[in-house]
């Protein structure tokens, strides 16, 4: 039994189960209401599927891009839950969850679109078959005009921005996350989920600033004191 | 009811990531670890950029945590309540903490308490000087907070005065980027301040005036006019590396005047017999030695060592230990809040006049 979480939209998903197999699901829609109401609903997902965290075999998680405190809340979850009782963390982006939902066969490409802000989105394209996942576009920083330059040609369009590209939106559903468990190229287990962070899909903006002006990478050299 | 006997606190309210043990022996609390991990990734941004506070707290929380389980010899299933900060601060980095903390208490089915930042402040000299205890005067200094408070038991305070514009710490770090320091700017003007020349520049002591009146001003600090008045003598200045220190002396010596004229004035109307600083400028030798000097004779200052007077989790620790006995519970949705009311505030005192 695995627990799903997707935090990266406004709307937070929950969902219990293993491929092919829900359990139970609940949803938070409103991003203000994360923080507050993801832990309530995944004790609200175990008690309709009167099912307990030892029956865990991990947790899996869509790890952005997306909203930085959105991915933060599960991501923080995530953690603790692990640190309680350990087991593995697995990890997809989010436009894959986006892109995995829509049912289409490997046949054709699905091109997911998140709002990025500023004028640009977060694309990335895949082929989901039963089995295995074909990366076309990895989670990338376009503006839309760029997007059919990457990906000419996709049979579906998905996600939250679709409409930018003339599509009906489509919201990330945690049961494909689930799906995605066991698919090769599917999910990425995280070696060290203590120090393991999200894929904000972009640098804070003061620190974006900063290397424009020096020309550097800024480093992170924290100090741990007693 | 007890407080918990091995209780875990998490601090994450701005750009240290804290994590501390509270032991119980019989009816004393002992600290038993601190851990603190201070971004110093901010200074090249001269104050605290909250994103990458956020970021870094997500990264370090889980480690911090374990080491300050490590260091007191526990396990995270002896743990038996959790406190955590649950604001004022930053509140994406607030969050990281609070999700945290209280997806372990949920797991662990152990007792939470969500922490007044500044309360914590005012519990910090608790885990050295056991004896402390209320009515006392309390001036709470930091980066973002400068509050003179009168505290009639704990958790009932009654606030006198507080600052209509920068912060006490806020201050010493826009002055310390006026005179090239870095960030932060308290340790460093303090130490500048302490080779330089008293009275070569003398800067207005803002609202100190008001301490002759009989009004609601009496105790407000306000500290942005004294930061320009440094902005002008730094302009005029014709060589700045000579007039630096002079400069630095001439500021703190101002701020320290201010803050203990209206902390002590505070002190001789309530008749109290004890002044806890707290908060990181309470780490200046300067203020506090003149806290001593101004009520010697009269009250005791308590101050913290400077590891508990910083932003700590053993602070947080010592407030949520008091709220947990009193049995006081966060709720399941916990939320981290950046204007987070102090708890226990009691209505502001009316003039001295009005009781005449």
């Amino acid at each position: 039994m695995w627990l799903a979480l997707d935090t990266a939209t406004d709307r937070a998903q929950v969902v219990l189960g293993a491929p092919g197999v829900i359990l139970a699901r609940a949803e938070v829609v409103g991003a203000r209401r994360h923080a507050a109401e993801l832990l309530p609903a995944i004790e609200r997902c175990f008690a309709a599927a009167a099912a307990s965290y030892a029956a865990l075999e991990g947790i899996v998680l869509a790890d952005g891009p997306g909203s930085f405190t959105g991915l933060r809340v599960s991501a923080a979850v995530a953690k603790a839950l692990i640190r309680a009782r350990p087991m593995p963390l697995w990890v997809a982006p989010s436009l894959l969850v986006c892109a995995a939902g829509a049912g289409v066969g490997p046949d054709q490409v699905v091109l997911a679109l998140s709002n990025a802000l500023r004028g640009e989105l977060f694309a990335a394209a895949y082929r989901v078959g039963p089995g295995a996942v074909e990366v076309v576009l990895p989670p990338s920083v376009l503006r839309p005009e760029e997007i059919s330059l990457r990906v000419p040609h996709p049979g579906r369009i998905v996600g939250p921005a679709a409409a930018t590209l003339g599509a009906q939106p489509t919201w990330p559903d945690a049961a494909a996350l689930i799906g995605l468990v066991g698919k090769a190229g599917g999910v990425t287990r995280v070696v060290d989920p203590a120090r393991w962070e999200p894929e904000y899909g972009r640098p804070a903006e003061a620190q974006v600033q900063w290397e424009l002006k020096h020309g550097r990478s800024l480093a992170d050299p924290s100090r741990a004191g007693r | 009811m007890t407080p918990p006997s091995a209780l875990l606190a998490i601090e994450t309210s701005c750009d240290e990531t804290s994590a501390a043990v509270l032991r119980r022996d019989g009816s004393r609390t002992r600290l038993a670890s601190c851990v603190i991990l201070s971004q110093d990734i901010h200074r090249v941004f001269g104050g605290v950029v909250p994103e990458l506070a956020s970021r870094a707290h997500l990264t370090t929380i889980g480690p911090v945590v374990d080491q300050a389980l490590e260091e007191a010899g526990l396990t995270l299933d002896e743990v038996d309540g959790i406190a955590v900060t649950a604001g004022p601060g930053l509140v994406g980095a607030l969050l990281v903490g609070v999700m945290y903390g209280r997806t372990l208490a949920a797991r662990l089915g152990i007792p939470l308490i969500g922490v007044h930042h500044l309360e914590g402040h005012l519990f910090a000299p608790t885990l050295e000087t056991p004896d402390l205890d209320p009515p006392f005067v309390a001036l709470l200094v930091s980066g973002g907070h400068t509050l003179l408070l009168e505290v009639t038991a704990w958790g009932s305070y009654r606030l006198h005065g507080t600052t209509r514009d920068d912060a006490a710490g806020e201050a010493f770090d826009k002055v310390g980027t006026l005179l090239g320091l870095g960030y932060p700017g308290g340790p460093a003007i303090e130490r500048l301040a302490a080779t330089g020349r008293a009275g070569r520049y003398r800067f207005p002591r803002p609202m100190l005036d008001t301490l002759g009146q009989d009004g609601p001003d009496r105790f407000t600090f306000s500290f942005s006019g004294l930061k320009t008045a440094l902005l002008r003598a730094v302009q005029s200045s014709a060589d700045l590396e000579a007039d630096r220190a002079d400069l630095a002396r001439g500021f703190q010596d101002a701020l320290v005047e201010v803050l203990v004229a209206k902390s002590a004035a505070l002190v001789e109307q309530l008749g109290a017999t004890t002044l806890v600083l707290g908060g990181g400028v309470a780490c200046n030798r300067a203020l506090q030695e003149a806290a001593r000097r101004r009520l010697e004779g009269q009250a005791r200052v308590v101050v913290a060592s400077n590891r508990l007077n910083t932003d700590n989790a053993a602070m947080i620790g010592a407030a949520g230990s008091f709220r947990l006995a009193r049995g006081e519970r966060a709720g399941p949705t916990l939320e981290a809040r950046a204007d987070l009311p102090f708890p226990g505030l009691l209505p502001s005192p009316e003039p001295l006049s009005s009781h005449r």
